[in-house]
């Protein structure tokens, strides 16, 4: 794929994404304080790096956090 | 007038920032909820020392897979923040003590090696508000190959935190050598340039969802110097899953070194959701990938967790991967007259076409007091996966299973 079709893409979707924010409360996010609901990966660091040896692919880390009500 | 990459990006980085503080300026301003009286809170200088939040973590893992290679993972990782005052640091400490003899190495009839790998990392965060900055570092050191990475993240809450924009930058630099040779003798340079940005969006009081764009621009030669390339003369049937036996048999005597492209651009578009039922969360991941050597990847992960009560948290964990492969892949390459053989070659499976499904479980468990059960953290992690390529000399299909405790407390 073309770096710019590729950047239309992502550009696209992260729009569609911010246009479908809901207005949820700090007081009414106790479900998504769980910490299952991170935005971190969940596995650990021996099962990341054998991910990154056997999958061709690269990316997909998400650290973005917030949304969790917390600092 | 021609766009290059570093103008789509910054109009990417432009955009996402446009929308979201857009959407935010349309917000009264603190204002929670049009129907709560307004509260006005007042907060005490925390102290300096009991507003501290520590978190530590262990990890011992292990890998096992039918072609003989084993790896044994310990890692150790300390944090340390303040929630009220919004920075945290922290580090990690990993060692992977690898011990292989895969059919790779048969093949060019070496001996089993055993390595070890020492990475260590630290990473900082400070966001006492709406915004927030981010910066980690990592060294990763073996006999033979050296890695430095550093990078730095900026994060921005818009909507009362119902959407959060990142942009991010990573560079770093690999030398890679030979075993027993110096670097200065002997080495290649890697170096690698990823930028991302991203947005994570509450949907709903249950629901959250994120989405991230990377793009890593590597340059460099990252050909495996011990990686060998069997020719073969035209007309050579040579059958996928091919044993070393039939492939010593069938191939010339020329052999030359794996050699691939001196620069690599790689982009990703990855996609995360997460529900909260009342006693239960699903994650859904979704990772397409394309690369400039002609590589494209799909990527799905799931997990659902369900907790059993305040101490037990358990659940099954599904992965499947499929990609295509690179352009310049052949299962068996081959030398015309006049030792005219393709410049770019490879024996690395993972750059052909492949598939992989794994199965697993993770169960954590809370073994604290009862006052706070999961202020101390057993962990355990088991996957299976099975790796068909679809193309391959050697082998046709792989079995790994990886399997991690893990010890954390927070205090």
């Amino acid at each position: 794929m073309p770096p710019l079709r590729f950047l239309a893409l992502a550009a696209l979707i992260a729009t569609l994404l911010a246009t479908g924010c809901a207005q949820v409360a700090p007081y009414d996010r106790g479900r998504l304080a769980h910490p299952t609901m991170t935005t971190s990966d969940l596995a650990g660091a021996g099962e990341s790096h054998v991910r990154a040896v056997q999958e061709g692919a690269a990316g997909g880390g998400f650290e973005a956090g917030g949304g969790c009500g917390c600092n | 007038m021609q766009l290059t990459l570093r103008d789509a990006w910054v109009a990417l980085v432009l955009l996402v920032v446009t929308t979201t503080s857009g959407t935010a300026r349309a917000q009264p301003p603190t204002q929670l909820s049009p129907e709560l009286p307004k509260v006005e809170l007042r907060t005490t200088e925390p102290s300096s020392l009991s507003s501290l939040l520590w978190h530590a973590s262990s990890e011992v893992a292990g890998y096992a897979d039918t072609d003989h290679v084993f790896v044994l993972t310990p890692t150790l990782g300390v944090n340390v923040g303040s929630p009220t005052a919004g920075w945290s640091v922290g580090g990690r400490y990993l060692v992977d003590v690898v011990s292989a003899a895969s059919v790779d190495i048969v093949s060019t009839a070496s001996r089993r090696f055993e390595e070890v790998r020492h990475v260590g990392s630290v990473d900082a965060a400070y966001k006492p508000g709406r915004w927030g900055v981010a910066a980690h570092g990592a060294v990763s050191i073996e006999p033979d190959y050296q890695s430095y990475s550093g990078g730095g993240e900026v994060t921005g809450d818009f909507l009362q935190k119902n959407l959060t924009a990142l942009v991010g930058y990573e560079h770093g630099h690999d030398i890679g050598g030979r075993t027993g040779t110096p670097f200065s003798v002997f080495s290649r340079v890697l170096d690698t340039d990823a930028i991302k940005a991203g947005v994570t969006v509450v949907f709903d009081r249950a629901t959250i969802a994120s989405f991230i764009a990377d793009t890593i621009l590597e340059s460099g030669d990252p050909s495996k110097p011990y990686r060998y390339v069997p020719l073969f003369a035209p007309g050579t049937e040579v059958p996928r899953g091919a044993t070393v036996d039939q492939v010593t048999r069938l191939r010339l005597s020329a052999r030359p070194l794996e050699q691939l492209p001196l620069s690599r651009d790689r982009f990703a578009l990855s996609a995360r959701l997460a529900h909260r039922f009342d006693r239960a969360t699903l994650r859904i991941d979704e990772r397409l990938y394309t690369d400039s050597w002609g590589l494209n990847a799909t990527t799905t992960d799931a997990r659902f967790l369900v907790d059993f009560g305040r101490r037990v948290e358990l659940g099954p964990h599904a992965r499947f991967h499929a990609q295509t492969s690179v352009d310049f892949w052949q299962r068996g390459y081959v030398l015309r007259p006049g030792f005219d053989f393709p410049a770019l070659r490879t024996g690395d499976r993972e750059l052909g076409p492949l598939f992989a499904v794994t199965g697993g479980a993770r169960l954590r468990l809370g073994i604290g007091r009862s006052a706070e059960p999961k202020s101390w953290i057993l962990g355990f992690d088991w996957n299976v996966t099975s790796t068909h390529f679809l193309d391959d000399l050697y082998l046709t299909r792989r079995i790994s299973t990886m399997g991690a405790f893990t010890l954390e407390t927070e205090l």
